[in-house]
Order: C-alpha cells, then sequence, then structure tokens
C-alpha cells in the first residue's frame, strides 16, 4: 500500500488563553484568517502534508486551550508531541511573562528531547507592542531554542516557523534512526533491514511517544 | 236819258241797289255786280252816280272832320299834358325805384347771410349727430386695446362681441368702422391667441406647481388623519373628562392644496373659447396638453430608488396632477370630464404601479421601504379622498410588503452573521445579579438550580442565544412596521408575522448557520454548543408566539391552528445542527485514519495499540466528554456514528484494493487496535445506552478478525446460513477478499514451504479458498 506520508511529526501549541495559538494553526492549515476570537475549548487538532527535501512530512498540530481549566485535558497531550511551539503576545507583557510557566509545564510533562520554538505572534500590530523583539531572542537563548516573531493575522512567519520546527524534528530523527539503524545492521538480520529503513520514521516516531 | 222818263227813274233806283251792294257785300259779289253794270250798257250812267256817290260821301267827310276838328285839338293839348306828367311820374317812379332797389340790397344781403348761417348750422347738426353715433364705437375700441393691453381677453371679447354686433352696424359708411370690422377677425384670433398663451403658461406653471400641490395634498392628508386619531383619542378621553374643549385644528382651515394654484388662466380660457364657439378645440388641447404633461410626471426620475426624495418627488408630482385634474372637473365646467380623468387615471395607475414596483425592487434598505410605504400609504389615503380607485396602489403595497420582508431577512441575514461570528460559543458566564438579570431580561430562561447557584453562575447556552432570540423579535417589530395602517385584518397580520418569521428562521437562520457549519475554524465543541443553543432557542419557540400573539392581540388559541408550522422555528436550525457535529466528527476521525501507517508485513504485532488509535480514542474520550452538555440523544447519535464510522473504516482498510497483502502480524496489530476501540466503546463514552449498542457497531469487524485469528473454518462453513451462527456477519466475499491477501503475505515467507505443517497450513487455505469462491459465487447468485 502507497503510504501518503514519509513521517507524521505531532506538534503542539500552547502560550496563554488569547495569544493566537488557533489563529497561528488557523493560517498554516487553511492560510486564512479569523478576526473574531472564539476561544479553543479542550483540544483540537488540524493536519497539513508539507514537503521537506522530497519527503512528505504529516503534521499533525493539536491546538490546546489556554486557558486554565483546560489544562489536565491539554497536559495529557504533551507526551505525544515531538514539537512544541510555545507562543506569546508581542503586545501582551504577561503572555510573555507566562512563557516560563509553560516551559516548566514542557518540562514536567512532555518527553525530555522534544523540539521546542518560541513564537511572538501579533507582531503586526507595531504601536500596542510591549514585548520587544530582542526580549524574545535573549529569551529562547536561555532556553536554547529557536524564535520567530510571526503574525497569523499578516500571515508573517506562520509558514516559516512550522517549516523550521519541522525540520529540526526531522534532523533529530534522522539522526537517531541513523543511531538505530547501525546496531541492528550488525545484528545481521539482513531480511528485514529493507524494511526498516522504508518504514522506520514511523516507527521510531511512535518510539518517542511511547 | 233820253228814251222814257219812266225808264230813267227805273234805271236810276238799279244803280242804286247796285251800290249798294257794292257797299255792303264782299268782294265775291263784286263780280256779278261788275257783269250786272257790264250787262246794262248803262255804265255810263252808273259811273256818273258812282262819282255822285263819291261826292256825296267826301261831303260826308267833310262835315265830319267839321264837326270832331275842335275835339280833336283838345285831345292833343290834353295828350301833351299827359305827357309831361308821364314824364315826372317816370322821374318819380325811377326815384321810387332806386330807392327800393338801395333797400332791398340790405335785405338780400342780410337775406344771403342768412341762407348761410341756416347752411352751417346744419351742417354742425349733422355733424354733431354722425359724432355721437362714432364716439360709442371708438370708445369701446379703446376699450378693447386697454383690455387687451392689461390682458383681460374676456372682458375685451365682450366688449368686441359688443362693438361686432351692436355698435359697428351703426355706422357701417365710415373708413374707420370697416378698418374696425376688417380687424375684428384678427382682434378675435389675437385674444384667442393671447388667452392659449396665457393657458400655456398655466399649464407651465401648474407643472411646477403641482409636486408642491402634491406635496401640500398629502400634508393635509397627513394632518387630517392626526385629527381623526387625536379626535379618536380625545372621544375616548371626553369619556372619562367631558370637559375637554372643541378642537384648535378645526378652527385654523388652510389653504386647501389646490387653492395654490390660480386656476384663472384656464377658466378664462374656457370661457373665451365657449364664446368663440371653438370651446371643444379647447378641450381637445387642454385634455392632450395635460395627457401629455401625466406622461411626464409619471415619468419616474432616473435615481428614484436611491432615496425617499425621489420617490416623494415623484409622488408629489402625480398626485399634485390628478388633484389639479380633480379640482379642473369639479370647477372647469366641463373641461375635464369624468370620463376622461378616469382614462387618464388608468393609464397613470399602471405606469405608477409599474414604476414604483420596478423601483422598490432594487431597494434594499428597509428604512427606505417603510419610507415608501408610509409614503404610498399617504398617497392612498390622498388619492381615495379625491375620489380615485386606489385599489391596484393597495395591491402594490402588499408586493412591497413581500418584497420588505425578503430585504429585512436580506438584513437579518448579517444580523444573525454578525451574531454567530461574535460568538465565542462559551456559555454565557455572569458575575453579578445584573449580568444575570439582564441575560433572563433578554431571553426566557428559568431554571432554578442556576438561580440558587452562586456566582459566577454559567448558563447553558453562549451568547448567541439571547442575542439571535431579541433579533428574531426585532424582526418581528420590524415586520410589524410594515403592517401597520394597512388594514389588515388581526388575523391576516398575525399570520403574515408568523410566515415571515417562520422564513426567517428556518432559511435565513438556519442558512446562516449552516454556512458557519462550512468554515474550516468551527471547531467540533463549537457545534456541540451550537446544538446546545439552537435547543434553548426551541424551547424559547412558545414565548415567541406569545409575544407574537400579544402585539397582534390574536387570541392565543390561534396559534393552535398553525402550532404544527410554529415549531418548526427553531427546528430546522437545530436539526442542521445535529447532522452537523456528525460530519464533523466523521471529518476528525477521518484525519486521525487518515494517518493510519500500517506495517502489512509485520512479522509480531507490537503489542500495543497504534499510535493513531490511542490518540483517536483519546480525543473521542475528551470530546465526548464535552458531550455531557448536549441532548443525550444527539450525544448518542453522534457516538453511534463514530463508533459505526470508525468499525467500517477499519473492515475498509482491510480490505480495500490498495493493500495487496496482509501478514498475520499485520492482522493482529489491526485486531490490537480494533480491541483498543471496543474498550473505548464498552466504556459508556456517553450516558443513556443501552449496554453493548455501540459494541455492536464492531460486531462485523469483531467476527471477521476472531475467524481469522482462530482460523476456524470448519464452524464458519458449518454454521453458515445460520442466524445463530458466530460468524453470521461475515460475508464469504469479505472472507474471501482477507483470505486471499493473507496467502499474498505467506507466498514471500520462502523458508515456510519447507515444513510439513506450513505445507498443510497451505493446502487447507487452499481448500478453504475454494470453497469461500465456492459460497461467494452462489451468495451472488
Amino acid at each position: 500500500m502507497a503510504k501518503t506520508y514519509d513521517y507524521l511529526f505531532k506538534l503542539l501549541l500552547i502560550g496563554d488563553s488569547g495569544v493566537g495559538k488557533t489563529c497561528v494553526l488557523f493560517r498554516f492549515s487553511e492560510d486564512a484568517f479569523n478576526t473574531t476570537f472564539i476561544s479553543t475549548i479542550g483540544i483540537d487538532f488540524k493536519i497539513r502534508t508539507i514537503d521537506l527535501d522530497n519527503k512528505k512530512v504529516k503534521l499533525q498540530i493539536w491546538d490546546t486551550a489556554g486557558q486554565e481549566r483546560f489544562r489536565t485535558i491539554t497536559t495529557a497531550y504533551y507526551r505525544g508531541a515531538m514539537g512544541i511551539m510555545l507562543v506569546y503576545d508581542v503586545n501582551n507583557e504577561r503572555s510573555f511573562e507566562n512563557i516560563k510557566n509553560w516551559i516548566r509545564n514542557i518540562e514536567e510533562n512532555a518527553s525530555a528531547d522534544v523540539e521546542k520554538m518560541l513564537l511572538g505572534n501579533k507582531c503586526d500590530l507595531a504601536d500596542r507592542r510591549q514585548v520587544s523583539k530582542q526580549r524574545g531572542e535573549q529569551l529562547a537563548v536561555e532556553y536554547g531554542i529557536k524564535f520567530m516573531e510571526t503574525s497569523a493575522k499578516a500571515s508573517i512567519n506562520v509558514e516559516e516557523a512550522f517549516y523550521t520546527l519541522a525540520r529540526d524534528i526531522k534532523a533529530k530523527t534522522e539522526k537517531k534512526l541513523k543511531e538505530a539503524s547501525n546496531p541492528t545492521k550488525s545484528g545481521g538480520h539482513a531480511l528485514r533491514a529493507p524494511e526498516i529503513s522504508r518504514k522506520p520514521p514511523v516507527w521510531l516516531a511512535r518510539c518517542s511517544i511511547l | 236819258m233820253s228814251q222814257n222818263s219812266m225808264s230813267v227813274v227805273n234805271v236810276a233806283s238799279k244803280h242804286e241797289l247796285l251800290l249798294f251792294e257794292l257797299e255792303s257785300t264782299d268782294a265775291g259779289n263784286i263780280g256779278l255786280v261788275i257783269r250786272a253794270i257790264y250787262d246794262g250798257q248803262e255804265h255810263q250812267q252808273f259811273m256818273e252816280k258812282l262819282d255822285d256817290r263819291v261826292k256825296s260821301h267826301d261831303k260826308d267827310i267833310e262835315r265830319m272832320c267839321n264837326h270832331h276838328y275842335q275835339g280833336f285839338i283838345d285831345s292833343i293839348r290834353e295828350l301833351l299834358q299827359v305827357r309831361s306828367q308821364a314824364q315826372q311820374l317816370n322821374n318819380e317812379v325811377l326815384e321810387l325805384d332806386k330807392r327800393i332797389m338801395d333797400t332791398a340790397a340790405g335785405v338780400i344781403a342780410k337775406g344771403e347771410e342768412l341762407v348761410k348761417a341756416r347752411k352751417v348750422e346744419n351742417n354742425m347738426a349733422a355733424a354733431v349727430d354722425s359724432l355721437t353715433m362714432c364716439l360709442p364705437v371708438l370708445a369701446a375700441y379703446a376699450k378693447l386695446q386697454r383690455q387687451m393691453k392689461d390682458k383681460r381677453y374676456y372682458p375685451a371679447l365682450k366688449t368686441l362681441e359688443q362693438l361686432e354686433h351692436h355698435d359697428l352696424p351703426k355706422i357701417t359708411n365710415y373708413r374707420f368702422s370697416s378698418q374696425i370690422t376688417q380687424q375684428i377677425s384678427v382682434l378675435r384670433e389675437n385674444i384667442k391667441d393671447a388667452s392659449m398663451s396665457d393657458l400655456r403658461d398655466f399649464l407651465e406653471n401648474i407643472r411646477k406647481y403641482s409636486p408642491k400641490i402634491g406635496e401640500v395634498a398629502m400634508k393635509h392628508t397627513a394632518e387630517q388623519l392626526v385629527n381623526e386619531a387625536e379626535i379618536i383619542g380625545r372621544k375616548k378621553k371626553r369619556q372619562a373628562t367631558p370637559q375637554s374643549n372643541i378642537l384648535a385644528g378645526d378652527t385654523e382651515e388652510e389653504l386647501s392644496a389646490q387653492d395654490l394654484m390660480d386656476f384663472s388662466p384656464v377658466y378664462r380660457c374656457m370661457h373665451i373659447y365657449t364664446v368663440l364657439r371653438e370651446s371643444d378645440t379647447f378641450k381637445a388641447y387642454y385634455r392632450q396638453q395635460r395627457k401629455q404633461q401625466a406622461r411626464l410626471v409619471l415619468q419616474p426620475p432616473n435615481n428614484m430608488h436611491e432615496s425617499i426624495v425621489g420617490y416623494q418627488s415623484y409622488i408629489h408630482g402625480i398626485l399634485g396632477f390628478f388633484v389639479v385634474e380633480d379640482h379642473i372637473l369639479n370647477t372647469g365646467n366641463g373641461l375635464a370630464t369624468r370620463s376622461y380623468l378616469e382614462e387618464v387615471w388608468s393609464m397613470a395607475i399602471s405606469k405608477i404601479v409599474n414604476a414604483l414596483r420596478t423601483n422598490s425592487a432594487y431597494c434594499t434598505d428597509a428604512t427606505l421601504i417603510l419610507k415608501i410605504k408610509n409614503l404610498l400609504m399617504l398617497f392612498n389615503t390622498t388619492l381615495r379622498n379625491y375620489g380615485y380607485p386606489v385599489s391596484q396602489l393597495w395591491e402594490l403595497l402588499q408586493e412591497i410588503r413581500v418584497h420588505y420582508n425578503e430585504v429585512l431577512m436580506q438584513h437579518w441575514v448579517q444580523v444573525f452573521r454578525d451574531i454567530l461570528d461574535e460568538d465565542s460559543f462559551l456559555p454565557i458566564q455572569v458575575s453579578s445579579q445584573a449580568e444575570y438579570d439582564h441575560v433572563l431580561g433578554s431571553f426566557p430562561y428559568h431554571d432554578e438550580a442556576l438561580q440558587k447557584a452562586e456566582f459566577p453562575k454559567r448558563f447553558p447556552f453562549s451568547a448567541m442565544v439571547p442575542k439571535v432570540y431579541q433579533q428574531v423579535k426585532e424582526f418581528i417589530y420590524a415586520c410589524l412596521k410594515f403592517s401597520e395602517d394597512l388594514n389588515l385584518t388581526q388575523t391576516e397580520v398575525d399570520e403574515m408575522i408568523r410566515k415571515s418569521t417562520n422564513l426567517l428562521l428556518t432559511r435565513t437562520f438556519s442558512g446562516c448557520l449552516s454556512s458557519l457549519f462550512r468554515k474550516p475554524s468551527l471547531a467540533l465543541l463549537q457545534v456541540v454548543q451550537i446544538i446546545i443553543n439552537t435547543g434553548y432557542l426551541e424551547n424559547s419557540t412558545k414565548y415567541l408566539e406569545e409575544f407574537v400573539s400579544n402585539i397582534t392581540g390574536t387570541p392565543h388559541e390561534g396559534q393552535l391552528s398553525c402550532g404544527g408550522v410554529q415549531s418548526a422555528m427553531f427546528r430546522v436550525a437545530r436539526e442542521d445542527a445535529e447532522r452537523q457535529i456528525c460530519d464533523k466528527l466523521k471529518r476528525k476521525l477521518d484525519e486521525f485514519l487518515e494517518l493510519e501507517n500500517y506495517d502489512w508485513n509485520l512479522a509480531e504485532p507490537q503489542g500495543h495499540a497504534s499510535s493513531f488509535i490511542t490518540d483517536l480514542i483519546a480525543f473521542l474520550q475528551s470530546i465526548f466528554m464535552c458531550f455531557t452538555n448536549l441532548p443525550e440523544e444527539v450525544a448518542q447519535v453522534a457516538c453511534k456514528s463514530a463508533c459505526s464510522h470508525i468499525a467500517k473504516s477499519i473492515q475498509g482498510i482491510l480490505i480495500s484494493d490498495d493493500v495487496k497483502q496482509i501478514s498475520m502480524g499485520a492482522l493482529q496489530q489491526v485486531n490490537l487496535d480494533t480491541i483498543q476501540c471496543e474498550q473505548f466503546a464498552a466504556s459508556e463514552p456517553v450516558v443513556g445506552l443501552p449496554e453493548g449498542v455501540l459494541l455492536q457497531y464492531f460486531a462485523e469487524l469483531r467476527q471477521l478478525l476472531d475467524l481469522f485469528m482462530s482460523l476456524d473454518w470448519p464452524t464458519y462453513f458449518h454454521d453458515y446460513g445460520h442466524e445463530s451462527s458466530k460468524y453470521n456477519l461475515v460475508t464469504p466475499n469479505t472472507a474471501l477478499i482477507l483470505l486471499e491477501k493473507l496467502r499474498e503475505s505467506d507466498k514471500k515467507t520462502v523458508f515456510s514451504v519447507l515444513k510439513k505443517s506450513e505445507r498443510d497450513k497451505k493446502k487447507l487455505l487452499e481448500t478453504v479458498l475454494k470453497q469461500l469462491r465456492q459460497l461467494a459465487q452462489t451468495t451472488q447468485q
């Protein structure tokens, strides 16, 4: 059976309520923007297939509710995530300060090797900015993660952010795969080898979830 | 002498006789005498005798002379005397004559003078007479000229008449009179032309003023209506307070609309033409002109549909026209006849209706339509007051009403869209009594538990519910606005409102909802909230009905007749929403199922469920957790459809043409996944479903997997066709497809052929395949 994809990456969007997680995702999945604020209830996801180095990569992106009352539902999804987007609103100081708490959440609930990225959303509204780009960059450096300022409304950097995260996960996955496949080869199950090389990303991906 | 003495005496006597004869007789006898003398020879004698005779006569003469001589002398003397006297007399006479002559000359001169004077006198008298005769003519003529100059054509015409028939015949022999006579016809033409040009001015003016007339007429009607309303109002009041005074409005009588215009040119012109016996021409001309004007007036302005001003000027123009015609009809001495007016009106009414219909159809602004309606109402009333039949306009109003409702619905599409766009689809949360009361004030909702609950309280529905409810009310009000003073019965209004409201909710609101459902941004849980919302809205239907009954005043029982229709108000929306939840859920599940990534050559199962299945089940669990506030049936239906969809999809994957081979290991992995799903189905994800109902959806898949896990072919064939069979849901066809895939996979394992048990197994497989094929064929037949 012809597979519709080569890799499946599960990504998670977290951040305070109202920073625009759903809009970022909506921009990425539908290339559209919705001005009205509809608070996400519990959890939802979107799937988009992208092309990375001639590989079909399916991104299943989980959009979590930022509100505290959904925390129990949303944290359950941390473990399965291979990449996490931390989103704050550049016009909202508090949402930026809360990134620390979200990082702690990740450390507590997600797998250790999860790829993270920091997004300062709503960068199109220059006159209301409360958090400078430098501060965002600095925070990202502190945690050793990548950083981008985005705007779902003006469609700035949204694609780039997801592609970057996906590329990093892919690189990490392939590296792991190499490490994993080498001992297998030496192990002498020659017959299974091609099979494994065809399938492993997913297989491994599953491992990381579980 | 000798002969005898006696003979001598005879002869002497005879001569004497002859002589006598001679002397006494005349010359004729002379011959005879002579003859007688000659005959007698005695002529000598006779001669002597004759001589004697002469001598005797001489002697007589002598004596005589002697005798008269003295007398003669005296006479001469006297005569001489007379001569001198005569001379004297003559002188005297001459003198006298001279004197007379002198005297007479003076007399004659005087006399002549007198004659002359008399002549002059006569002439003067004659001249005076003539002048007296001519003066009135001239005076009349002058008057005529003056009247002409003053444009008083009718008196001018009268003067002309007088001149022609009364004055002029008396003085025909004057040049000027003949000139005037000649001029009369010219003058008459002039008067005609002049009055006609006056009429033209009038027609021009009337065209200019008729909108104003129309406006005033409508204003009066409006005032009258207000007055009537006041009178009715006051009458009612008067019963309570009898001392109320007489209406003040009655005293101040304003000018009526037609008084704005000076109609005298028309009357004058009409008079003039009547006098000229050309009233028919005139009437024809007038009517033709007015018809042309009517045509112009009836031409709606190009941009009429843009604003009420356009409609107003159009309506005013028309109304003005017909008010004027009505006035002419009443006062114009047959200038306008009833039939003429009816003809013009019937031509007009169809054009008006057409123009208004076309223009109002463009209109998408409800307020403008209302304004148009009010304008038309007033137009109607005014026209009716003037006695024009307006039934077509009523019909038009009905049409406009339908259009108005359409426009309203169009408008409410936007309203609903905005409400839905704005809504967060989160339950309303209130933190104070005021907020709580505010929500309850806009939406009828009673819940004891909520009443008692601590703040912050949470309503089960989201903000759209009270908003939509309010908007429906607004819509009903808006509908009602149009039917005001439309003289509809309450039942008609009631029916109209119910119909429109139904249409609004079943078509407009539902349309908005379904376009909302199409939005990819709408999450599943928002659909859940929408379902909950529509449920509450549906419950509010009876309050809406009450509301309608209250404002239309129809008795409450009236709703029973159309109760069946009523309940549809929000039902369509709710049903649609419920359908949507299943669809959305299925679509979400499909997204998971697309992540399916089975390795169909798997030798051994992983020992745990595939990740997409665990994700899917986790997702479903969180979703159904939120379904707890859905109406049970909806949640049940959604859950059933989800389970059925999953089972069908997994089975679909197994027998899909895309999958050519399936290893036992892979099948075991599918089995593992299915078990996960079955566990979920058994875990009672939604309340109220009888046990095993959800599992039922997995039954076919379960039987199929069981059959292949245990390879229990004898039982399958043995019990085939029995209701009680363990595998009664597995069709030979499905089994055949799956078995062939297993065989395909087995072929790859080259080494297995070497083992005897494997060979036996293979043989068995072939036999089973054969039997299955036969069975499949028989079932197909």
